[in-house]
C-alpha cells in the first residue's frame, strides 16, 4: 500500500509552485484584474502587454506547455476571425486599400486591431485560469464558502460527463469504422457519421442519470449535516491576503483615475 | 430479531397499470444473506426499492400495506437517514463511481465525507475497506477509467466503507467477467461473516445456493416460493416460476431418473461431491 500517497491527504495539497498553490479565489480575481484592464483601457497595446504577461505567468507555473497549447491557436482563430471582419467592414476617411467592392480603412484596421487584441486578451484570461486552477479545488473552497455541495457535483460532474462523451463517442466511432462505415476523410463523411452517433450518446447519458442520483444517495450525499473533506487546500497565509489586497486596492485606484481623467 | 417485516404490501409505480407488486408479505431476520430471483420483469429491482426505503420516499406511486425498518414504519423514516443506514449496489459498474473524485481511495472516502466523518478516522476507515477488499494496487487510480469489474469492486468498496448493517445487492455481477464475479461473491462472503443482513439479487442460481441462508422467488411481482435455499432451490417448481435450477439440483434429479438416486436433492457443488463420495466410499 502506497502510504505516502495516502499521507499526503493529511497535509494541504500543494504543486510547490507559488502561483498554483494560490487560493483559488485569490487567482481568480488577479486573473479578473487582468481581463479588465484591457476593456478598461481600450488600446491594442495594452491588450498585447497583458497577453505577454499570461504567458509570463504560465511560464511561472510551469504550465506554460499547456496554456501555449491551447490558447496560441484559440488566439490566432478567434483573432484573425475578429480582426478580418472589423477591419473589413468598419467604415471611415482613410482608406487604405479597395478589393473589389470591399474597402479598407485606417480607422477599421484600428478598430479591428483593438477589438481583436481585447477579445484575445479575454480569452487568455480564462485559459490561463483552467490551466492554473484544478475545478475540484476551486469546487473545494466554493463548498467552504457555503455553496451547497449538490451545486459543485452537478458541476464537476458534468465536466466528467463531458470526456465520458468524448471517449464514448471515440468508443462508437471505432465500431462503426469496424463495420465498414465511413469515419475519416471527407469532411461531409465525417459529418455523416457522426450524427447517428448523437441519438444513443445522449439517450445513454439521460437514462443514466436517474441512476447516477440513486448512487450517490447511497453514498450518503444527502446525509444530514455537514460534510467533512479529505482533500484539504492550504490555508491562505497573511501574506497571500495582504497582497490581494493591495493589488484590488492599485485597480480600484486605477480604475477611479481612469474614469474621473 | 426482525429488521425489516413486510406485511401485505403492494405497489404500482405512477402511471402504470398493474401493480409491480402484489400482496407481498415477508419477515426478514437480521445477520441473513437473502436470495432473490425471479424472471426479468418479475418484480426483483422493485423489491429492492421497497426494502430500501426508495419506494415511497424516492418512487412516487401507489403503496398499500406495511413496511417496518427496524420496527419503524418505513413512512415515517426520514429518506435522507435511511439511505446512509442500507446500503446499496446494483448492476451497472458506470453509473456508481460518482464521477468527481480523481482517485480511488478519494472515491471510496466520499460517502464517509457525506457521513461527516473527521479525516483521521475517515482515512484509517479506507485504509481498513482498501486491505479487506485487495484494492492496494488500486487507490492512486481514477476511478473513471477502470475496468467494470475493478469499477464494481470500487462500487462494493465505496458502501462498504459506510459500515451499514443492511446491504442490498442487485444483479452485481450481470455485467462482469467470469473472473470480476468470482472475486464480487469472495467480497459478498466477507458480509456475510461480517454478520450484515444481505439481500441479494442474483441469476446465477449456483451462486444464490452458495451464499443465502434463505430464498424468495418473484413471479409477476408475487412471492411464489420461499423458504431455506436446500428447500427452494430443490424445487421442480421453479422451472414454471422462470427460473434455473442450480446445476447440482438438475443433476440430482438427472440421478434420480436415472435410478441411482443421491440421498437427497443437492443443491450446491460439494454438496454432490460429497455424497458421491460418500455412495463410493472414499
Ligand atoms: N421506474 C419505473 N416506472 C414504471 N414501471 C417500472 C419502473 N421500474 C420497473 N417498472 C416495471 O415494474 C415491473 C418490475 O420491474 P423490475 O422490478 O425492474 O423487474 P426485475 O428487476 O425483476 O427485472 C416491470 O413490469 C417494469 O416494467
Ligand atoms: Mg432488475
Amino acid at each position: 500500500m502506497d502510504y505516502e500517497f495516502i499521507n499526503s491527504f493529511k497535509k494541504p495539497q500543494v504543486q510547490n509552485n507559488w502561483f498554483l498553490d494560490l487560493n483559488p479565489l485569490s487567482k481568480l480575481n488577479i486573473i479578473l484584474i487582468l481581463a479588465i484592464i484591457p476593456i478598461v483601457v481600450k488600446r491594442w497595446e495594452v491588450s498585447v502587454v497583458i497577453i505577454l504577461f499570461y504567458f509570463l505567468i504560465a511560464a511561472a507555473s510551469s504550465r506554460l506547455k499547456q496554456f501555449s497549447k491551447v490558447y496560441v491557436r484559440l488566439a490566432l482563430l478567434i483573432g484573425s476571425l475578429l480582426f478580418i471582419m472589423r477591419a473589413m467592414f468598419i467604415p471611415g476617411e482613410d482608406v487604405l486599400m479597395k478589393i473589389g467592392f470591399l474597402t479598407i480603412t485606417q480607422e477599421g484596421v484600428d478598430h479591428g486591431l483593438q477589438f481583436a487584441t481585447l477579445v484575445v486578451a479575454i480569452c487568455g484570461a480564462l485559459v490561463l485560469y483552467s490551466v492554473a486552477t484544478q475545478a475540484r479545488d476551486l469546487m473545494l473552497v466554493l463548498e467552504k464558502k457555503g455553496v451547497p455541495h449538490t451545486a459543485t457535483y452537478v458541476i464537476l460532474s458534468s465536466l466528467q460527463s463531458i470526456i465520458d462523451l468524448g471517449n464514448m463517442s471515440k468508443l462508437i466511432m471505432e465500431s462503426q469504422k469496424a463495420r465498414g462505415i465511413e469515419t475519416e476523410g471527407k469532411v461531409t463523411n465525417r459529418i455523416k457519421s457522426f450524427f447517428p452517433i448523437l441519438g444513443p450518446l445522449f439517450l445513454g447519458a439521460i437514462s443514466n442519470s436517474e441512476e447516477k442520483a440513486i448512487a450517490m444517495d447511497a453514498r450518503a450525499f444527502y446525509a444530514p449535516g455537514k460534510n467533512t473533506h479529505l482533500r484539504e487546500l492550504r490555508p491562505v497565509s497573511l501574506s497571500e491576503k495582504s497582497v490581494l489586497i493591495l493589488i484590488n486596492l492599485v485597480f480600484v485606484g486605477f480604475i477611479v483615475w481612469r474614469v474621473v481623467g | 430479531m426482525n429488521c425489516i417485516s413486510v406485511k401485505n404490501v403492494s405497489y404500482k409505480y405512477p402511471y402504470t397499470e398493474g401493480f409491480a407488486l402484489k400482496e407481498l408479505n415477508y419477515e426478514f431476520e437480521k445477520g441473513k444473506c437473502y436470495g432473490i430471483i425471479g424472471a426479468n420483469g418479475s418484480g426483483k429491482t422493485t423489491f429492492c426499492n421497497l426494502l430500501r426505503g426508495m419506494i415511497p420516499h424516492f418512487f412516487e406511486g401507489e403503496l398499500t400495506g406495511d413496511v417496518f425498518i427496524e420496527e419503524t414504519d418505513v413512512r415515517n423514516w426520514d429518506s435522507n437517514l435511511l439511505s446512509t443506514k442500507i446500503g446499496y449496489i446494483f448492476q451497472n459498474p458506470f453509473t456508481q463511481i460518482s464521477g468527481i473524485k480523481e482517485t480511488v481511495f478519494e472515491e471510496i472516502a466520499l460517502g464517509l465525507e457525506n457521513l461527516g466523518m473527521e479525516k483521521e478516522a475517515l482515512i484509517d476507515r479506507v485504509i481498513e475497506v482498501v486491505k479487506l477488499l485487495k484494492l492496494e494496487q488500486l487507490i492512486k487510480k481514477n476511478p473513471n477509467n477502470l475496468s467494470g469489474g475493478q469499477k464494481q469492486r470500487v462500487a462494493f468498496a465505496s458502501i462498504i466503507a459506510m459500515n451499514n448493517d443492511i446491504i442490498v445487492i442487485d444483479e452485481p455481477t450481470s455485467q462482469l467477467d467470469p473472473e470480476s464475479t468470482a472475486e464480487i461473491f469472495s467480497i459478498i462472503n466477507l458480509l456475510r461473516n461480517q454478520g450484515k443482513t444481505i439481500f441479494l439479487v442474483e441469476h446465477k442460481v449456483d451462486l444464490i445456493a452458495e451464499y443465502s441462508d434463505e430464498v424468495i422467488v418473484l413471479k409477476d411481482g408475487q412471492i411464489t416460493l420461499s423458504g431455506s435455499t436446500q428447500e427452494v432451490l430443490s424445487n421442480m417448481d421453479l422451472l414454471q416460476m422462470g427460473v434455473m435450477l442450480p446445476q447440482a439440483s438438475m443433476l440430482s434429479y438427472d440421478m434420480q431418473k436415472a435410478n441411482k438416486q443421491l440421498d437427497s436433492i443437492a443443491i450446491t457443488k460439494s454438496q454432490v461431491i460429497e455424497q458421491i463420495k460418500q455412495r463410493v466410499g472414499v
